[in-house]
C-alpha cells in the first residue's frame, strides 16, 4: 500500500503551483506580453482577417475567397510573377551574400584585433544607414544617362550605357548588385565569431599534414562553421522573402512588373488598393512558403547541425 | 502542468487582446447615396468638440496657414477645438491608409480625387452633402466638385484643380523662331509638335525630355493621353476607353518620339527634366506646370545676384507653360486632376460631430484661405468665394496664365455613374498592367501594338469586353 501511495505524493508535489512558479511567470511576463501584443496578436489577427472583405465598420465574412483569389491562375495574377521574381533574387543573392560574407570574413580573420575591428565596423556602416537614404544614392549610381556613375564606368570599357532601372534586363539585377554590395555587416560578423570559435589543434595538425590554404578552408573552416552557415541561410531566406524597401525605392516593382516582389505586392495591396483581407491572405501563405523553406533547409543541412 | 499554464495564460492574453480589439458599436451607419434625396441638413452642436485634419504641405505655406486659420475658425467658434496631424507627402498616404483601416481616420484628410474610391469602398467616406447647406457647397465649382463625387455622392470639397501639360524655354523657341504665342493660344497637332523638337534637337541638347523613369511613366500616359481623348477612364456611356484605337495612336505616337532621338531613350528620373531645361539640355519638358513658372523666376533672379542658389550650370531663360498636343484631329483637352479635403468616419464618428466638421472643412476650403494657397500654386481657385477673395500676384507672366485658365477650362471630369469598384479596378488597371507595359515601350522593349494587345487582353479580363470600348473616341 505505502509503496503505491509514494508516488502519488510525489507527483502532487511536483505540481503543485508555487511561490516560486508565480515570481517566475511574473518575471517572464514582460517578454511575453510583448510576444503576445506584436508577434501573436497580429499572426492572428492576419489569419482572422484573411477570411474577410476587410472594412473598418462592417467587415464581410467571405471565406476563402482571398486565397482562392490570390491563387487562382491567371497570367494577369500578379501573385504568381511576384512569387517567381521574389524566389529569383532570392536564389541569387542569398547564397551570394553567404559566398561572400564567409570569404570576407575568411580574408579578416589573420589581422590583429584592432584591424578587424576597423574591416568588421567598415562592413558593418552600410547597415546602419537608413535603407531610404541607400536607396536615393543607388538611383544615382543607376543614373541611366550617359551621365551616370556606371555607365560612365562602362564606357571605360567600351560599354554602351545601360538603362539600369527602366530595362527588364537589367532592373533585377540592379536590385541584386544593391543587396550583394551594401548589407553583409551582420553575416561578416557572425562569420568571424564562429571563425574564431574553431580550435587552433586543428589547423596545427592539417599544417603537419601538408594541408593547403584551400584544404583547410574546405575541410576544417567548412565543416566547422555549418551551424553559422545554416543559421545566415534560413534567416537570409526569411529576409530575402520579405525583401521590399530596394523594389519600392528604386523600381516601383517595375518595368512590366520585373521587380514586383511579394512583399511590394502585398504592401500595394493592403495601402494602395484597400484590400486588407486580400493582403493578409497573401502575407499568410508568403508565411506558410516562408515556413516550408526553413523546414526543408534545416532537413537539408541541418542532419549533423547541433545548437 | 506548467506548459498547460503557460498555455492559458497566453490563451488568456491574446483573448483579451482580441477583445480589446473588438469594433466599438458604429454611432451612425454609413451613409448611402444623396441621388435626389432631400437629405435634411445636421446642425451643428454647440458642445465642445475637437476636429481632426491630417494634410501634407500642399504649399509651401500650407500647414503654417493651417495654424493659423484653425486659431481664426477657433475665435469663430469657441467651442471648437482643431486639432492638426501634419505630414509630409512621402507619408501623408500611407499613413491615412493605415489609420483609415484601422478605424481611427482623422476627421478630414487631404486626398487627390484619384484616391477617393479607395476610401468609399472601405466605408470610411461620408456623404457631405447631408452636413452642409446647399448654399455653401453650391459656392464650389460644379465640374471640381465632381471629381470628389462618386456615384452622385459628394464626399469632399475640391481644394485645387491642378492641370500637368508640358513646359519649355520661351527664351531658347523663340530663338529658333518658333511662335510660342501662337502654341499658347490655339494648341497644337502632334505633327507641328514634332517638327518644333526636332528643331529644337542639336547635338548637346534633346528637343524634349519627359520624367519616366519608375512610375513616373504614368504622367506621360496620362498628360499625352488628354491630347487624344483619353482624358477619362470612362467613357459617358461609362465604358473603358483604353482599349480604344485612340490608345494605339498614343502609343505609337510616343513609341516614335522615344525612337526619334528627338528625346532621350533612357529612363530620366523626375527630378532632372526641369533642371535638363534650365541647363539648356533639354527645350521642351514634361510634365509642367503653370507653378513652374516661379521656379524659373527665382533662379533667373539666383543667376543674376550670383548667390551660388541657382541650378549648376543653368542659363537665364523665361518658362513657357504649353497645352498638349492633339492626335487623330480630338478636340484639345488637358490632363488635370482635383486635389481636396475628405470626411472620414472613425470610431468616434457622431451626427454633430460631423456638422462640425464640415463648417472648419468649408471655412478652409473657400474664401480668402483658399486664395492665398491658389497664389502659391499659380492655380485659379475653384470655389466662387476662392475667386472673390483672389488678389492676383504681382509678375505673374500674362501669356503663362491665359494658357493655364485655357486648360484649366478644357479638363474634363470623369462621367457621372462610374462607381468605387469600378474606379477601384480602373486603378489597379492602371498600375499593375498598363504603367508596367507601357515601361517596356519606353525602354524600347516592346512594340505600341503589343503593348496595346496585352491591355486590351488585360482590360477585357478585367472589366468584361463589353464594357469596354472598341473603337475611336470622339
Amino acid at each position: 500500500m505505502n509503496g503505491t501511495k509514494q508516488p502519488r505524493l510525489a507527483t502532487q508535489r511536483k505540481f503543485r503551483f508555487t511561490n516560486d512558479d508565480l515570481w517566475g511567470y511574473i518575471f517572464i511576463a514582460a517578454a511575453m506580453i510583448i510576444f503576445c501584443v506584436f508577434t501573436l496578436y497580429p499572426v492572428f489577427n492576419a489569419i482572422y482577417t484573411s477570411f474577410f472583405n476587410y472594412k473598418p465598420f462592417g467587415s464581410e465574412f467571405i471565406g476563402l475567397k482571398n486565397y482562392v483569389d490570390t491563387l487562382k491562375y491567371s497570367k494577369f495574377n500578379l501573385f504568381y510573377k511576384a512569387a517567381w521574381n521574389t524566389l529569383v533574387y532570392t536564389a541569387v543573392v542569398v547564397p551570394s551574400t553567404l559566398l561572400i560574407s564567409f570569404s570576407v570574413a575568411v580574408m579578416i580573420l589573420p589581422f590583429s584585433k584592432k584591424t578587424q575591428s576597423v574591416f568588421k565596423a567598415m562592413y558593418y556602416l552600410p547597415g546602419v544607414a537608413s535603407g531610404v537614404a541607400l536607396s536615393v544614392v543607388w538611383l544615382w549610381l543607376y543614373d541611366s544617362s550617359p551621365d551616370g556613375l556606371f555607365n560612365q564606368l562602362l564606357s571605360v570599357f567600351g560599354i554602351p550605357a545601360q538603362n539600369w532601372l527602366s530595362s527588364t534586363k537589367t532592373s533585377m539585377l540592379s536590385l541584386m548588385i544593391m543587396a550583394l554590395l551594401s548589407s553583409h555587416g551582420t553575416q561578416i560578423i557572425t562569420y568571424i565569431a564562429a571563425l574564431l570559435g574553431i580550435d587552433n589543434s586543428y589547423f596545427e595538425a592539417a599544417e603537419l599534414d601538408g594541408a593547403t590554404f584551400m584544404q583547410k578552408v574546405r575541410f576544417i573552416v567548412w565543416p566547422l562553421v555549418k551551424p553559422t552557415t545554416l543559421f545566415l541561410l534560413v534567416t537570409g531566406v526569411i529576409g530575402s522573402f520579405q525583401v521590399f524597401m530596394n523594389a519600392y525605392m528604386m523600381t516601383g516593382g517595375g518595368p512590366d512588373n520585373s521587380t514586383t516582389m511579394i512583399g511590394l505586392l502585398i504592401y500595394n495591396n493592403a495601402f494602395e488598393y484597400g484590400k486588407y483581407g486580400l493582403a493578409c491572405a497573401q502575407a499568410i501563405l508568403l508565411a506558410i512558403v516562408i515556413a516550408i523553406m526553413s523546414m526543408f533547409q534545416f532537413k537539408m543541412m541541418g542532419v549533423d547541425v547541433e545548437y | 502542468m506548467k506548459k498547460i499554464t503557460a498555455l492559458l495564460l497566453v490563451l488568456v492574453m491574446v483573448l483579451g487582446l482580441v477583445a480589446c480589439g473588438e469594433k466599438t458599436p458604429e454611432t451612425t451607419k454609413p451613409q448611402t447615396g444623396n441621388n435626389g434625396e432631400t437629405t435634411p441638413v445636421v446642425e451643428p452642436s454647440n458642445e465642445p468638440d475637437t476636429i481632426v485634419i491630417m494634410a501634407p504641405p500642399v504649399t509651401g505655406e500650407y500647414l503654417n496657414n493651417l495654424k493659423v486659420w484653425a486659431a481664426d475658425f477657433n475665435k469663430l467658434y469657441p467651442h471648437l477645438t482643431v486639432e492638426i496631424i501634419e505630414t509630409s507627402w512621402g507619408d501623408h498616404s500611407d499613413k491615412l491608409s493605415t489609420m483609415a483601416q484601422a478605424g481611427e481616420a482623422p476627421d478630414i484628410a487631404e486626398i487627390s480625387s484619384g484616391a477617393l474610391g479607395t476610401y468609399v469602398e472601405m466605408g470610411v467616406a461620408i456623404d457631405i452633402a447631408k452636413y452642409m447647406s446647399a448654399d455653401r457647397l453650391a459656392d464650389y465649382d460644379a465640374n471640381a466638385v465632381e471629381y470628389m463625387s462618386l456615384e452622385g455622392t459628394t464626399y469632399g470639397l475640391p481644394l485645387y484643380l491642378t492641370i500637368q501639360s508640358i513646359g519649355a524655354n520661351k527664351t531658347l523657341m523663340e530663338e529658333l523662331g518658333i511662335d510660342v504665342a501662337k502654341i499658347q493660344n490655339e494648341g497644337w497637332t502632334y505633327e507641328e509638335f514634332l517638327d518644333v523638337i526636332a528643331k529644337g534637337t542639336d547635338g548637346n541638347r534633346f528637343g524634349f525630355v519627359f520624367a519616366n523613369a519608375g512610375v513616373t511613366a504614368s504622367d506621360m500616359l496620362n498628360i499625352f493621353g488628354a491630347g487624344v481623348g483619353l482624358s477619362n477612364n470612362f467613357t459617358a456611356d461609362l465604358k473603358y476607353t483604353f482599349t480604344s484605337e485612340n490608345m494605339l495612336t498614343l502609343l505609337t505616337a510616343i513609341e516614335e518620339m522615344t525612337k526619334s532621338g528627338y528625346m532621350p531613350n533612357y529612363g530620366v528620373e523626375a527630378g532632372q527634366r526641369m533642371v535638363m531645361c534650365q541647363t539648356g539640355n533639354a527645350m521642351i519638358f514634361g510634365k509642367a506646370m503653370p507653378l513652374f513658372e516661379s521656379n524659373f523666376n527665382k533662379n533667373n533672379a539666383a543667376l543674376e545676384a550670383n548667390d551660388g542658389t541657382a541650378v549648376e550650370n543653368s542659363l537665364p531663360m523665361e518658362y513657357a507653360f504649353l497645352p498638349v498636343p492633339t492626335m487623330m484631329g480630338c478636340a484639345e483637352s488637358c490632363y488635370g486632376t482635383v486635389d481636396g479635403l475628405i470626411a472620414m468616419r472613425n470610431k468616434n464618428t457622431t451626427d454633430e460631430h460631423l456638422a462640425n466638421v464640415l463648417l472648419f472643412m468649408d471655412y478652409i476650403c473657400s474664401g480668402d484661405r483658399i486664395a492665398s494657397c491658389m497664389n502659391e500654386l499659380y492655380l485659379d481657385p475653384v470655389c466662387q468665394s476662392g475667386r472673390d477673395a483672389l488678389v492676383l500676384q504681382e509678375g505673374r507672366d500674362e501669356q503663362n496664365l491665359a494658357t493655364a485658365g485655357r486648360c484649366i477650362a478644357m479638363v474634363e471630369a470623369p462621367p457621372a455613374g462610374v462607381t468605387a469598384e469600378m474606379t477601384a479596378t480602373a486603378k489597379k488597371m492602371m498600375d499593375e498592367h498598363i504603367v508596367p507595359k507601357f515601361q517596356l515601350l519606353l525602354a524600347g522593349e516592346a512594340t505600341a501594338q503589343e503593348v496595346y494587345e496585352y491591355i486590351c487582353e488585360a482590360a477585357y479580363d478585367a472589366f468584361g469586353a463589353e464594357n469596354c470600348v472598341s473603337g475611336k473616341i470622339g
